[in-house]
């Protein structure tokens, strides 16, 4: 096994595009909709899960902030959500939460 | 030690334009890079490579430190006479790697 | 049951209502177009399913009549599914009120805002959605072109290509060698070809054990590595066998008669070849020059919108999308994204900011799973990035029980994402 190779900042500029991003600002606000509609290529359309995933399509918009910030916290022992709650700032959670709970 | 790999045809026809492929296994350390612990990982590259054609010279190039891992090259040349390819490649360590390969021109 | 499904039974009865207004016939050039999305693939059937529930009259063509997923396809080369398993109808798009037509889309015209069929039907569009997918570079791999790929099968689009690789794996004695050859990147689900490794040595191991998988590469390494060799070394033992590019495993010609590869310096006779050459975006883009004679076409990465011409949006495997893979997912994840951003310009409106997932979940056996994941923002160079922090690849030291559920939890995802494709 060959050592992690880290850039040396600054010698190689180009390198850098190579970085991932960090989380746009507040202001940038990405709509609720595009937020949810990427759960349901795991949870179904509209969180209605045909499969052994979870359903996410009855849970209360409190339960939901409470489940994803869980996971953000890597306070539950999970598979994937941990890895994906991540992507979203704590007010993306409740802007998805509140997408969620407004369908039910 | 670097593994080299290379593929010359077995046989051509004189004047014809060959191909010639050559593969070595290196990392090309740069010299730009850190290890896990943050200590820089020294230069260590093949600096030069060589292709001799029954004694002449018919491909040479110096490479530097943007030269990627496991370098692979393909050059073409002509088919002269039957004969013996030597290749070398020059590490920064000092060592030289080398293959020969024999074609027969007809 | 609850509230919450009745009112969902109201709005299907609703879409129901307007697909009988909508009736399945070619529209001439001349009528409203609305939107018109070619290919009921991943992101083409997704993005005309989203589209109809935003309200919008949507016309999907199709050169098939049904659509046989690659994802899972491996399955079925492993003996576990069978073919129908991953074949899907268009029945449930046709209920939600898009307009499926069937038929081959010939020529792209961006001048006249239409698009022609086998036949030389027109059918006009105010907007214009591909998502055709890829096409293989049949130039790329001497020796290897339409003709070779009936010997030497690629099954990279899943169909005919899919069961002739299976006849060839269930025809060959033990102790025979499969190679797979795959192509370097960019190409469709970088970790496919490894998958595939996995559930043909699955087979193998159970029935025809004195067997052997080489794997021919293009690359020095591949998506999800780590995971693979140790699934492969607690699985299989040495039945696998990886040969990397820097190793000498770069595919350059085939000999199909023969069944012989011959690498940059070495020569493989073997019992079964799935070659899978590199590939470009599909060739229907070239009719309107979006690839800009590239391979892949180039597009505003927020509304996908083509950089070559206005009105047609490009997306799944024939765009190019920033850092995302080229996967199902994607196309599924970017289809909503441009759906959404259709619907917002057919209406005056500015289109919203994107947030885009991939995963792209792989059997290392049936319920041995392993899983990489993304989230994904437009960044201030207008491009798609993973969100830092976020994401990456199932844990290296899991134990059996994890893997198992991410088996399970591969299946619902299958079950979930073609739901959302055809309702
Ligand atoms: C073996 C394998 C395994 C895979 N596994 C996974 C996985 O586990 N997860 C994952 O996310 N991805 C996976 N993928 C990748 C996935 O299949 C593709 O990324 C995805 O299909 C891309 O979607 P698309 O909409 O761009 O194209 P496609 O899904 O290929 O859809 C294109 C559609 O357009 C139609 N079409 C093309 N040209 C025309 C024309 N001229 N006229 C009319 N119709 C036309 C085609 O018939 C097709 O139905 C896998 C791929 C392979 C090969
Ligand atoms: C790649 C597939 C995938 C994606 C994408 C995904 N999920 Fe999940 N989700 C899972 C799985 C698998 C579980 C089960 C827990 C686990 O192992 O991670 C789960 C569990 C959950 C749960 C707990 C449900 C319960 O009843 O215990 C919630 C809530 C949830 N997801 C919300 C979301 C939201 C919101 C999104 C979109 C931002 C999302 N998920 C995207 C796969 C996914």
């Amino acid at each position: 096994m060959s050592p992690i190779k880290t850039m040396v900042a600054g010698t190689f500029g180009a390198a850098l595009l190579a970085l991932p991003v960090t989380l746009p600002a507040a202001a940038d606000e990405t709509a609720p909709a595009n937020l949810a509609n990427a759960c349901a290529g795991c949870h179904g359309t509209d969180g209605i899960s045909p499969g052994p995933t979870p359903s996410i399509n009855e849970i209360s918009e409190e339960d939901m902030i409470a489940l994803l910030t869980a996971f953000k916290n890597d306070e539950a022992a999970v598979t994937m959500m941990n890895r994906i709650a991540k992507g979203y700032t704590d007010a993306e959670i409740a802007a998805i939460a509140a997408y969620f709970a407004s369908m039910m | 030690m670097a593994e080299v790999r290379v593929a010359v045809p077995p046989t051509a026809r004189k004047g014809e334009v060959i191909e010639i492929k050559t593969l070595v296994s290196h990392p090309m350390d740069n010299g730009f890079l850190l290890d896990y612990g943050g200590r820089m990982i020294p230069r260590w590259i093949i600096n030069r490579f060589e292709v001799e054609y029954n004694g002449e010279m018919v491909f040479s190039a110096d490479w530097h430190v943007s030269i990627s891992t496991n370098p692979y090259l393909i050059f073409y040349t002509v088919a002269t006479e039957t004969g013996q390819l030597d290749f070398k490649w020059y590490d920064d360590n000092g060592e030289i790697y080398t293959h020969t390969a024999e074609i027969t021109v007809t | 049951m609850t509230q919450k499904s009745t009112r969902r039974d109201v709005l299907k009865l609703a879409g129901a209502a307007t697909a009988a207004t909508v009736a399945p016939t070619i529209a001439t050039a001349q009528s409203a177009g609305g939107v018109v999305v070619i290919g009921a693939g991943f992101g083409g059937a997704t993005a005309a399913r989203y589209l109809r529930r935003a309200g919008v009259s949507v016309t999907l063509v199709e050169q098939n009549s049904s659509f046989s997923t690659c994802p899972f396809s491996n399955t079925v080369l492993g003996g576990i599914n069978n073919f129908s398993s991953i074949t899907h109808g268009f029945g449930g798009l046709r209920r939600e009120g898009v307009n499926v037509v069937r038929g081959r889309v010939n020529a792209v015209d961006p001048d006249a805002k239409s698009i022609t069929l086998d036949g030389g039907d027109t059918i006009a569009y105010d907007r214009l959605i591909m998502s055709p997918g890829i096409d293989f570079k049949w130039d790329a791999i001497e020796g290897y072109d339409e003709a070779a790929a009936e010997l030497m099968p690629h099954a990279w689009k899943a169909g005919s290509q899919t069961n002739i690789l299976r006849r060839q794996l269930e025809a060959m004695p033990d102790g025979g060698v499969v190679a797979i050859a795959p192509p370097g990147n960019p190409f469709r689900c970088p970790p496919g070809p490894y998958e595939r490794a996995s559930l043909i040595a699955h087979y193998l191991k159970t029935e025809k054990p004195r067997s052997k998988v080489l794997i021919l590469d293009a690359k020095d390494s591949f998506s999800k590595q780590g995971l693979f060799q140790a699934g492969w070394a607690e699985l299989y033992g040495d039945l696998i066998e990886w040969v990397p590019f820097s190793e000498g495993g770069n595919v350059a010609r085939v000999d199909p008669a023969t069944n012989t590869i011959f690498t940059d310096f070495d020569e493989h006779k073997v019992d079964v070849a799935n070659i899978i050459p590199p590939q470009r975006s599909n060739r229907l883009v070239d009719t309107a020059g979006l690839a800009d004679g590239g391979d892949w076409c180039p597009i505003n990465q927020t509304t996908f919108e083509s950089t070559i011409h206005a009105n047609i949006h490009v997306l799944g495997d024939a765009s190019i999308a920033g850092r995302m893979p080229k996967s199902g997912f994607s196309a599924n994840s970017q289809a909503k994204v441009c759906a959404a951003a259709v619907a917002a310009l057919l209406a005056g409106n500015d289109p919203a900011s994107p947030s885009f997932i991939n995963t792209c979940y792989s059997l290392v056996a049936p319920d041995y799973g392993i899983s990489v994941a993304a989230i994904y923002r437009i960044i201030e160079d207008g491009t798609i990035a993973p969100v830092a922090g976020a994401g990456g690849v199932s844990p290296s030291d899991a134990p059996a029980s994890t893997r198992a559920l991410e088996a399970d939890y591969a299946r619902g995802w299958y079950a979930s994402i073609t739901a959302d494709m055809f309702g």
